[in-house]
């Protein structure tokens, strides 16, 4: 018997404890039920046990409890309850029936311990879980989300990772983020980004990346790296939004704002062509004319009379290279031909055999990087022609002519460079009117001023370039790039 | 006008040099014409007769497109040899171009008197010479 009491002396410290009769009326409540719901016994006693209900369980759940110790079976479970001041407590509670001869329950024993605080860190917990959850599908929603160790291998991507970059999921895992790499940015771009991740920083930035099909899409990123305890990070998540569209129409402004300033300039040009090589020969008749009218010497006059044939036909001359110079700007539809920079040369070196022979010149082809050039082969073979004639008419004095051809593929334009050993041209004098229409740079009978001008207008006009590297009686080089060579 | 006037034709163009000097002669206002048709040939002289008053022209007729050195160049040079150059010579820039690019890029040089656009009558060549 001293036992029995000493186990409910026990039970009393340690624990909250009711008990009610059969139909729920609250018979007994120990110091801890009283402290914890803040009735007092008189309060209490006499009441339906529902006074703590807190209404917080569903109506199934509470019938599952009264149909379990209605049956004298003991009921566990956790129960929200309600204080007197309204604030509301969580116990883990046993409930046990004390059953009568016939078996049946005539009082419920409630032993119930204090879990609120643990009950308020699991809802918190579980509040937060849903925020983060919350915010994962947001996210995942809206941008392309990708996380990677600390050595860039693919842990996750989410769906939008999949769609832009046309890789599925098991192709990714595990791989190389540089799997997505377009080769476009500069080794020193991509160690920057790497060096801020490195050390913790967020990296913020532009980045063109490669799809699984080859096409590329521009994405603005944010690598986040998480740190572990040690600060050092253990990945980088990297959340991306598409601006391909974006930078397609940057580029593409780009590219019209250029094209603009290319025909501007051409504009100018022609206008300078028109004010300077059409108006002097006009001027000149015009003077002649004027002379032999006022001059009274018959002979002078005559002498004057035949100054006139060669300025109208210099004009003519002009008036033709410029009508040329338009044609070929305005038949940018010619079809590019597949032309074999081997065969072109020799074609075009037949024309000046005897040139080489006198000279003794040694001109060589390096064409193995880059047999095959897509452009008009008239063009190509003009502009062969051009260059090569240049290289042999500004021959030093005293070397042999010694010119080098070489082709070159980058990337989508081949690099055709022509490199002689000849005068050579002073670029600080001539460089901004080497490729005008009638500027000559040597005293040479045969310059006219033409041919650079002319191989100009051909490699713009298929949007390639010109441009030439000199050293006065060293030689020159001539670089011409075409481009879209990718066919 | 007692001292010996000397001019000094820049020009590649065959036809107006001709005329030019024809009509200087003609006006008999002009003892020494001397004519280079580039502007390079042309410094080379006034370099190697810096400070030789007799050698150097009075006035220097200056065509602006031409080979080797153009009339652009041939300014960017004289406008660093003038101050040791030790006679005042004018210059008048003679060009067919009716750009107002280059007009105004003439009106910039204090060593240019004046830009005149070719044609050149004879009238106009001697109100130059007498104005100097």
């Amino acid at each position: 018997m001293k036992e029995l009491d000493d186990y409910k002396y026990a039970l009393d410290e340690s624990a909250i404890v009711a008990i009610t009769d059969p139909k729920g009326i609250i018979i007994h409540a120990n110091d801890n039920f009283c402290r914890i719901s803040k009735y007092s016994r008189e309060e209490l006693l006499g009441m339906d046990h529902r006074i703590i209900n807190s209404s917080f369980h569903p109506k199934e759940f509470i019938r599952d409890l009264w149909v379990t110790i209605a049956n004298g079976k003991i009921w566990k479970g956790e129960l929200k309850n309600k204080a007197k001041d309204g604030t509301v407590y969580w116990v883990d509670t046993t409930i046990v029936p004390f059953l009568n001869q016939e078996g049946k329950p005539y009082q419920y024993v409630a032993i119930r311990s204090d879990i609120t605080q643990r009950k308020l860190s699991e809802e918190n917990l579980l509040k937060s879980l849903k925020e983060v959850s919350d915010y994962k599908f947001a996210l995942d929603e809206s941008s392309i989300v990708a996380i990677t160790n600390q050595k860039g291998i693919i842990n996750f991507v989410n769906d939008n990772f999949c769609k832009i970059s046309k890789y599925n999921k098991e192709e990714l895992i595990g791989k190389d983020h540089r799997i997505i790499n377009s080769g476009f940015h500069s080794k020193a771009f991509i160690h920057d980004l790497w060096i801020t991740i490195a050390n913790g920083k967020i990296w913020k930035g532009e980045l063109k990346n490669r799809a699984k099909d080859g096409s590329y899409y521009w994405v603005d990123t944010t690598i986040v790296p998480f740190l572990n305890e040690l600060g050092k990070p253990f990945q980088y998540v990297a959340i991306r939004s598409d601006i391909t569209l974006r930078k397609k129409a940057e580029e593409d402004l780009i590219k019209y704002s250029s094209a603009l300033e290319f025909k501007n300039t051409q504009l100018v040009d022609f206008c300078n062509i028109v004010s300077h090589n059409l108006r002097a020969p006009l001027i000149n008749i015009s003077m002649l004319i004027d002379y032999i009218d006022q001059s009274t010497d018959d002979n002078e006059r005559q002498i004057v009379h035949t100054k006139i044939k060669p300025v109208v036909n210099n004009l003519m001359e002009i008036f033709n290279e410029l009508v040329e110079s338009i044609q070929i700007q305005h038949e940018t539809g010619i079809q590019a031909d597949k032309v074999d920079l081997k065969n072109c040369l020799d074609k075009v070196l037949i024309g000046f055999e005897t040139q080489i022979r006198e000279y003794e010149a040694n001109i060589e082809l390096d064409e193995s990087e880059a047999p095959i050039i897509y452009f008009p082969q008239k063009y190509l073979e003009s502009i062969l022609i051009n260059l090569v004639s240049n290289a042999l008419k500004y021959k030093s004095h005293g070397r042999q002519p010694r010119i080098k051809i070489k082709s070159k593929k980058i990337n989508d334009t081949v690099l055709l460079s022509v490199c002689d050993n000849g005068l050579g041209i002073d670029l600080d004098l001539h460089r901004n009117n080497l490729f005008k229409i009638r500027k000559t740079f040597h005293k040479h009978p045969d310059a006219k001023g033409f041919g650079l001008f002319m191989t100009k207008t051909q490699i713009e006009s298929r949007g390639g370039k010109i441009w030439v590297e000199s050293k006065p009686d060293k030689g020159s080089t001539f670089f011409v790039e075409f481009n879209n060579q990718n066919i | 006008m007692t001292a010996i006037m000397q001019l000094t034709l820049v020009d590649d163009d065959e036809v107006f040099v001709f005329l030019t000097s024809k009509m200087i002669e003609q006006s008999k206002l002009v003892d020494l014409i001397k004519i280079f048709d580039n502007g390079y040939d042309a410094l080379v002289f006034l370099k190697e007769n810096l400070g030789n008053i007799d050698a150097l022209p009075d006035i220097i007729l200056l065509d602006l497109s031409m080979p080797i050195m153009d009339g652009w160049q041939f300014l960017e040079e004289y406008v660093k040899i003038n101050p040791v150059i030790g006679k005042k010579i004018t210059i008048y820039i003679c060009s067919s171009s009716i750009s107002p690019v280059d007009v105004s890029r003439a009106k910039a040089i204090d060593e240019v008197s004046d830009f005149i656009i070719k044609p050149v009558t004879k009238d106009k060549l001697v109100e130059m010479i007498k104005n100097l």
